[in-house]
């Protein structure tokens, strides 16, 4: 008895340094963001004035929150439509016996635009918005002979599906690959079985791929949901919020505040708003997967 | 413990002492931390061997020089100006930029040093813009000025001159427009670009001191109907930019400046030098630059510039004030000045710093159009207050585009100065 809760001891021993760095470099942040979230103060100065809840009230009555929420949520819907159905289908494909070898090629291929630093494909994507030298506009001039110089990004209306599209294009590979590492977990037997009781290609993956990686398809939504919430690095390199104001998501939103307006305080209440988004989305996530295995 | 590794453990005690001792006699060398934001060449490499020299003249004082980017030193230094690692020497933008800084006690009073004469070797007005409530906190490293920079060739071919107030410039507008080029090229996507327009546009339509009163976040109410008769006059501009210039980013503007695409654009002078290595030599053969035209009714100072110095200051928490201050005096001195307007284009504030025929003339002469200003006036952009400016920034891009009007820009411009005024 002695000797086992010894070893009870022991592996609380272990934990402790593992705990104690997500403790300090997790937890306590983010408590104490929420304590900040109710001053005012700056980066620079050591004064700072509880203020109470008036961030908040502050964010929930200023235009620029509800441009960015709209427009992370156009984000989260637009990636779930391309990144998981879009995805799917191209995983589906790749991996069913319509291709022989060149599927390692065609995988490679939507594969890599998700390794391309998010800087470098943002700074690509303004030349190919871009009105007078951009790609897009030369292809569309092609088709329709007139002289189309769209500024893509200058629009507010256009401006945020532009560098949605962009993520669209980058991304779609990476969730495609997560995707096709679950199909190939399908033991082949399950096919076998649908092929004697003679189903096509199209009943097989209703039947047999979508079911197998349900719960594949579920984490690659909720990162992808989780992901657009946190978006920063692509609006931040094409855009920076502009024009006027209206591609700016949280996260940008977040650190203009912070380090453009010197209110950092609020910036903590936004940082909030945005964990409290995510939380959510991750506890859902939680219970429907915990509920589907039971 | 066996007698080996007792006498290791003596050894390696008295190692331990002696590094101790090196490391305290090092530390009498005073080490200073010097922040600019040029991460490119040749300016880098300019500070680089500034800072050699000085540490060659002063063995005691080891400088850390460090570099961060023009765009992300405008955040960065407002996380380090609140810590331990602050530098002591460090780049800023006088005005708003530079006062919150003060504000917040972060930046040392030079004044007391300042009357000591060093004062006396920068010209009044350029150092005029570090003083924030009568005492002075920076020393200006480099000039700078807004003007026009045309394509005389075009002008001769459309048959233009020089326009010297408002309807004049309009006429030679839509004469360059008529004849088939973009008159102003504009590249607007990050909108401190339509400040600079603004801010000499402004200095022209209001009364200098109630300007200048309005830039106070704690009193400015931006009432004076002039606001707006700026922001109409710039509208007036916007049919003769390129079009999307709110997607086009100011150096791709400014290529189609250089391939003589269009007329003229509105530059600092502080691109000269650049365009002098980039642009081809068909433009600068034909190039030559103006002010920005009068306006006949404006009621402010028509002949005031948008232009400002960029400067050093020392941190109010400098362990080593002395050295700092030392340091600073030399990076902004006449020895420095000769060796930054010979080697990079830039004149600093110190007088009669370069004479005629040292440097190239077209950036003489342009820095001489600065010098003779009795009045610089500060862009409009680091001048506001952050809030404000975000606002305006948004509006002024609206105006850009045509979808706002100059009165309800200025609407809620006045509401943002007010919303800033219930802070202080």
């Amino acid at each position: 008895m002695i000797v086992l809760k010894r070893k009870k001891y022991t592996a609380y021993l272990f934990i402790v340094p593992a705990m104690l760095f997500i403790l300090t470099f997790v937890y306590i942040p983010i408590i104490q963001n929420f304590y900040y979230s109710f001053f005012r103060m700056n980066s620079y100065s050591p004064t700072k004035t509880f203020v109470g809840l008036s961030n908040y009230l502050d964010i929930f009555q200023n235009e620029i929150f509800y441009t960015a929420l709209i427009n992370n949520t156009w984000y989260a819907v637009i990636s779930l439509i391309f990144q998981v159905g879009l995805g799917l289908i191209l995983a589906i494909t790749l991996e069913s016996k319509i291709l022989g070898r060149e599927r390692k090629f065609f995988r490679t291929i939507y594969f890599l635009p998700s390794v391309i630093a998010i800087a470098a494909v943002g700074l690509m994507f303004y030349y190919v918005y871009n009105p007078n030298l951009g790609l897009l506009n030369a292809l569309i001039r092609i088709f329709t002979e007139n002289d189309f110089r769209y500024a893509w990004l200058g629009h507010p209306r256009t401006a945020i599906f532009a560098i949605i599209a962009m993520s669209q294009w980058q991304f779609t590979g990476y969730i495609m690959v997560l995707l096709i590492v679950a199909i190939q977990k399908i033991p082949q037997e399950l096919y076998e079985v649908a092929e004697i009781d003679g189903a096509s290609s199209f009943q097989k993956a209703l039947y047999v791929t979508i079911p197998q990686i349900k719960e594949m398809i579920l984490v690659t939504s909720i990162i992808t949901v989780i992901g657009a919430y946190k978006l920063f690095t692509e609006i931040f390199v094409i855009t920076r919020g502009g024009p006027y104001d209206s591609t700016h998501v949280l996260g940008t939103f977040m650190y203009k505040t912070a380090f453009f307006y010197d209110k950092m305080g609020y910036a903590a209440a936004i940082a909030g708003i945005i964990f409290a988004i995510t939380f959510t989305t991750s506890v859902i996530q939680i219970y429907i997967s915990n509920r589907g295995e039971n | 413990m066996s007698k080996k590794l007792y006498s290791q453990i003596i050894v390696f005690a008295m190692l331990t002492v002696m590094l101790f001792t090196f490391t305290v006699g090092a530390q009498e060398q005073v080490e200073l931390k010097f922040l600019h934001r040029w991460t490119q060449e040749p300016d880098n490499g300019f500070f680089e061997e500034v800072v050699a020299e000085y540490e060659k003249q002063n063995p005691n004082v080891k400088i850390d020089m460090q570099v961060i980017a023009n765009d992300p030193f405008k955040e960065k230094i407002k996380i380090i100006l609140g810590t331990e690692n602050a530098p002591d020497v460090f780049f800023t933008w006088p005005g708003e930029f530079t006062n919150r800084f003060i504000r917040a006690n972060q930046i040392m009073d030079l004044t007391p040093y300042m009357e000591e004469g060093w004062g006396d070797t920068f010209i009044n007005s350029v150092v005029e813009p570090f003083k924030y409530n009568e005492k002075i906190y920076g020393a200006p490293y480099r000039l700078d000025a807004k003007v026009f920079v045309y394509n005389t060739k075009i002008f001769d071919e459309v048959g233009v001159e020089v326009p010297e107030t408002w309807p004049e410039f309009l006429d030679v507008l839509e004469k360059i427009d008529n004849a088939g080029y973009t008159p102003i090229a504009f590249g607007n996507m990050f909108p401190w670009a339509v400040s600079h327009y603004i801010g000499q546009l402004n200095a022209k339509c209001v009364p200098y001191e109630e300007y200048m009163a309005d830039l106070d976040p704690a009193t400015g109410d931006f009432a004076h109907p002039g606001y707006v008769q700026a922001l109409e006059k710039y509208a007036e501009l916007t049919p003769y930019f390129n079009a999307s210039a709110n997607a086009i980013r100011h150096d791709e503007a400014r290529a189609n400046l250089i391939n003589g695409q269009a007329a003229m654009m509105y530059l600092e002078i502080i691109e000269i030098p650049e365009l002098q290595k980039t642009a081809p030599q068909e433009f600068l053969d034909n190039y030559d630059v103006f002010v920005m035209p009068d306006i006949p009714n404006g009621a402010g100072d028509q002949s005031a510039l948008i232009g400002y110095p960029e400067g050093f200051v020392v941190a109010a928490n400098t362990k080593h004030p002395e050295e700092a201050v030392k340091f600073l005096k030399y990076l902004t001195g006449k020895e420095v000045g000769k060796k930054e307007a010979q080697d990079l284009g830039f004149v600093n504030g110190i007088k009669n710093v370069v004479d005629k025929g040292e440097i190239p003339e077209s950036i003489y002469s342009t820095t001489q159009l600065v010098l003779e200003t009795e009045r610089l006036v500060n862009w409009f952009d680091s001048s506001l207050h952050a809030e404000i400016w975000s606002v305006a920034g948004s509006e002024l891009q609206k105006i850009t585009d045509g979808v706002t009007t100059p009165e309800a820009a200025m609407e809620r411009i006045r509401n943002a100065a007010e919303d800033v005024r219930a802070q202080f």
